[in-house]
């Protein structure tokens, strides 16, 4: 698992989600499970946005897309843009 | 008529008997829609050709029968193929109600019956569902036999028709939209096309709206705000409206100070929450790159008004040149068509007043303080009622009070709702003679209006209303739950700018509770599915927990108040109310 994965889980249950009881891997649904809402997407999007030192561009992302930390990193590697280029 | 520099003067609505005439009057070369779904995926669209387009969905409709009066609901994504099939529906003299559109979470046999219940309620004729609407879901509608279930058609051919569509009258329903409530038990107000039309020339004055306005929103159109000042608005003043979806816009809230600045909107309207958001999601270098002096009034409205909610997004944006005096604040509800009050948007935004924090909770008066006074705690006001609206406060023996009593707010309109459709229960509950009985918690001074909560125990997340009762029940159906001891309460959360929803339920037997991970998740995920929102806490208790009134139900008010003394992480933040 790399780095970048490992620290976007740790985000999501530390800062998202606020229970260190809470287990989640890199294919547990997130939103579809009701574990975060459509309002947390937005700090994840940032966080995910530093992480993968990428801009998202506005309109391309989904909650689908953002279901579950696998699909996060997929999305930003399909839609993200290298910063400052 | 208001008229500008340009010479332009503004429409009087009131000159239209219905709806679709003063779309048939709009210039054709005019801007009216812009759907902003990415940098690369926009859409606008001109009076003329949206007039084409609503004409086209409105020979759909009349081929499949839609004759005066039938309903028609629309469950599709937000955007303009909605507005054209809303439009063309009345055009066919069907009368249209739109539906939230379902996300990917939906559970297909739950959602269901969710739009079975709606559209047998409001004996829907058809429903049209959007073009991406997932075959699988599409598989589990079971709806009954006398209702058509339709995939909606753009470009359908607009045929001979046309001299047949009939002319509507000022009474005639106009369309549905819809308060409160989950899916299957949302309440249906109908409103004829002389309520909105009326209703919007009394809203204008107190906008000061101008032929030179544009609009900005990402409020969905099946909330009055939406529907009502985004979309009814603009169609019948004849102004631009630029849109993007509610789920892009809270995925990259970004966006919204974006469109506004490149697009030079001057009128949105929010609820508080999106103030808060705006400022912590959107990043500071994001924020000093925007332009929002075209911005004359963002008004905050749908949920309580929060003071620390509107300095933040001042202070956020300082450096994008809002006018200082753009914030602004309204109160309003699907009944009343929409806007009871209005603050002045020409002055320094809305008022707010001190309130000594301990005389407002023990003897329901807000009295007026110094800066600095221990409990102190300020409020905003909602502004002055609209043209032809008057308020009242009564207490709960029903006596008005004078002014500064806090008690419920009651509204005297001309264009109050005359029922909720088919629940006669429920419209004998809010009405009263002439006046309509809010349920909403609130005082006036010196004519102006404070909203400051709820009467009932309803829990408004992010501008939108839940019913604790939805949620109860969801979480009492999970095998491990007591049936009916469950409670469900909103707190007022001061780092999000709206409430959450904080649930505790009891456990059949203590020994579920080494399994309470699990229980928490799974009730998680079906309040998520069904109702689109996510429960902040769930607090899992032994059996005999929960506190029962003496007839029977849980008393949600002692439950909250016992839960809070054994988790003081829940008191409410000091000075909020």
């Amino acid at each position: 698992m790399s780095e970048q994965i490992q620290k976007m889980i740790d985000f999501v249950v530390r800062d998202v989600i606020r229970n260190q009881n809470v287990q989640i891997d890199v294919n547990t649904p997130l939103v579809s499970s009701g574990l975060i809402d459509s309002f947390a997407l937005v700090d994840i999007l940032l966080t995910l946005e530093d992480l993968t030192n990428t801009r998202i561009p506005a309109g391309k992302v989904q909650a689908k897309d953002m279901d579950t930390i696998s699909l996060m990193f997929a999305t930003a590697a399909r839609v993200g843009k290298p910063r400052n280029v | 008529m208001n008229a500008t520099a340009s010479g332009a003067r503004l429409i009087d609505p009131l000159t239209y008997h219905t709806i679709p005439e003063a779309l048939h009057a709009a210039p054709s070369e005019d801007i009216f829609a812009t759907m902003w779904t990415s940098e690369d995926e926009v859409e606008s669209v001109r009076f003329g050709e949206f007039r084409h387009r609503a004409l086209a969905q409105a020979c759909f409709f009349r081929d499949r029968g839609i004759n005066d009066g039938q309903r028609i609901l629309l469950v599709m994504p937000q955007g303009i193929a909605l507005m054209a099939a809303f439009v063309g529906a009345m055009l066919a003299g069907g009368v249209p109600a739109i539906l939230a559109y379902p996300n990917f979470k939906v559970d297909a046999t739950k959602y269901s019956l969710g739009l079975r219940g709606v559209s047998t309620n409001l004996k829907a004729s058809v429903i049209v569902v959007g073009q991406e609407f997932p075959d699988g879901l599409m598989g589990h509608l079971n709806v009954e036999r006398t209702t058509q279930l339709e995939r909606f058609q753009d470009h359908y051919p607009v045929n001979s028709f046309i001299s047949e569509i009939r002319e509507r009258r000022p009474n005639d329903l106009a369309f549905i939209q819809h308060s409160s409530g989950t899916t299957g038990l949302q309440k249906g107000v109908a409103l004829s096309h002389a309520a909105v039309l009326k209703h919007l020339a009394h809203l204008a004055p107190s906008l000061k709206l101008t032929p030179e306005d544009r609009i900005y929103s990402w409020l969905p159109l099946y909330h009055d705000m939406g529907l009502i000042a985004c979309f009814m608005l603009p169609l019948v003043f004849h102004l631009p409206v630029v849109m993007q979806s509610p789920s892009a816009w809270v995925t990259q809230p970004a966006t919204m100070p974006k469109l506004i600045s490149d697009y030079r909107c001057s009128l949105a309207w929010v609820p508080n929450f999106a103030l808060q958001f705006l400022a912590r999601r959107v990043r500071a270098e994001d924020r000093a790159s925007f332009d929002l002096s075209s911005l004359r009034a963002l008004i905050n409205c749908s949920e309580p008004v929060r003071d620390s909610s509107m300095e933040e997004f001042l202070s956020a944006y300082s450096g994008a040149r809002l006018r200082p005096h753009a914030l602004q604040s309204s109160y309003g509800m699907a009944e009343l068509v929409f806007a009871v009050t209005q603050s002045d948007v020409s002055s320094s935004g809305p008022s707010r007043v001190l309130i000594d924090g301990a005389i407002f909770r023990k003897e329901n008066r807000a009295v007026l303080v110094r800066p600095g006074t221990p409990g102190a705690f300020c409020v905003v006001s909602s502004g002055r009622c609209i043209e032809n609206t008057k308020v009242r406060i009564l207490d709960s023996d029903g006596n008005a009070l004078a002014p500064g009593g806090v008690g419920e707010i009651v509204i005297h309109s001309e264009t109050r709702l005359e029922g909720y459709i088919n629940r006669p229960d429920l419209t004998a509950k809010v009405l009263d003679g002439e006046w309509y009985r809010s349920g909403d918690l609130g005082f006036v001074l010196d004519e102006e209006l404070y909203a400051v909560g709820r009467k009932s125990d309803i829990i408004i997340v992010a501008g939108e209303n839940f019913y604790p009762e939805d949620i109860e029940e969801i979480a009492a159906s999970h095998p491990a739950i007591h049936d009916g001891r469950a409670v469900a309460f909103g707190r007022y959360n001061r780092a999000l700018g709206t409430q959450e929803i904080i649930l505790v339920a009891e456990v059949r037997s203590e020994s579920d509770l080494a399994n309470s991970g699990v229980i928490e998740r799974e009730i998680r995920s079906a309040v998520s599915t069904e109702m689109n929102i996510g429960i902040a806490s769930i607090f899992l208790k032994p059996p005999l927990w929960i506190v029962k009134s003496t007839a029977g139900k849980p008393a949600r008010s002692t439950n909250r108040e016992k839960l809070i003394l054994e988790h003081v992480e829940l008191q409410p933040d000091s000075g909020s109310f």
